[in-house]
């Protein structure tokens, strides 16, 4: 801890939550992207959107899983400083809908992780089509939780983040 | 890592994913999971509560004391959810097969999509702070 500072040691592990999330984010955007607008046959040579879905997303399954529990590890590590650093300025600044996001944020990851096996379980079994609905709900609902959770880690970093 | 390594795990996750007991664990961990979470939120059910102040935790639910700084449940919460699901999840797994297999799967999907309503309800203490 002496090599580096308080802030910069905290500050590390942030940027550690956020290069895990924006990794997240990217594959579950694809794969959700993918199994909700599967590409058809197209004529002519593949667009942006054609190229963007037309990823193997059964692939991106277990990356998935280990990337989300690894940014809530990260995330719940720096909970503590949060809570104490962050939380309690904002309730003194009245910014009461900002704590309430922070709070659903919180929320929405802990169901997001308990959806893991299940969604797991469907993508390794891709191929029977008994699975097909829940597999293309949950992936989405996960892919549209981590936009949730990361827009609002997003806001609360410029509320009182970085230099605050 | 060697090709008889590799090949293990790839066994050992191809056999997962085709497992009965594990289908059943699964679908189970993210029903029972969610309705778990939700039942913590409205009872009140941390495992432990936390005090990051003073770096102390506490079995079950605990105040915050004067001095102390503030009481931290989600962890809690999570973990309370994490083994009671984990556990229920279990017991899923005994059931027999035909048993097992009449666990809707819609609710994997529908329980966490009602869920948003009611966690927007439960934190109308912030939307309509004063």
């Amino acid at each position: 801890m002496d090599l580096i500072s308080v802030n910069t040691f905290w500050t590390i592990w942030l940027l550690v939550h956020l290069v895990l999330s924006v990794g997240l984010i990217g594959a579950l955007t694809h794969q959700a992207v993918s199994c909700a607008m599967p590409v058809r046959q197209v004529a002519g040579p593949p667009g942006f959107v054609t190229r963007f879905r037309a990823v193997p997303a059964a692939g991106y399954a277990t990356a998935i899983c280990i990337l989300w529990v690894l940014t809530f590890i990260a995330g719940s590590y720096i909970y503590t400083k949060y809570r104490i650093y962050i939380r309690i300025p904002i309730e003194q600044a009245q910014y009461w809908k900002t704590q309430g996001f922070f709070d659903f944020k919180e929320h929405v990851a802990s169901i997001g992780l308990v959806l893991l096996p299940a969604y797991w379980y469907f993508w390794k079994n891709a191929q029977n089509p008994e699975y097909d609905t829940p597999r293309k709900v949950v992936t989405v609902y996960l892919a549209v939780a981590c936009w949730f959770l990361f827009i609002v880690g997003h806001v609360l970093n410029n509320v009182r983040g970085f230099g605050s | 890592m060697s090709t008889q390594a590799t090949a293990t795990t790839t066994a050992k996750t191809s056999s997962l994913a085709t497992s009965a007991k594990f289908r059943t664990f699964a679908i189970t961990f993210a029903v029972a999971g969610t309705v778990i979470y939700l039942l913590c939120l409205q009872f009140n059910w941390p495992l432990f509560t936390y005090h990051p102040a003073v770096n102390r935790v506490e079995l079950g639910w605990g105040p915050g004391r004067s001095g102390e700084g503030p009481a931290m449940y989600w962890y809690g919460w999570t973990a309370t959810t994490l083994v009671a699901g984990f556990v229920v999840s279990l017991l899923a797994t005994l059931l027999p097969e035909s048993t097992a297999k009449k666990i809707p799967l819609i609710l994997v999907w529908l329980l966490p999509i009602l869920a948003i309503p009611y966690l927007v309800w439960d934190l109308r203490q912030w939307w309509f702070h004063p």
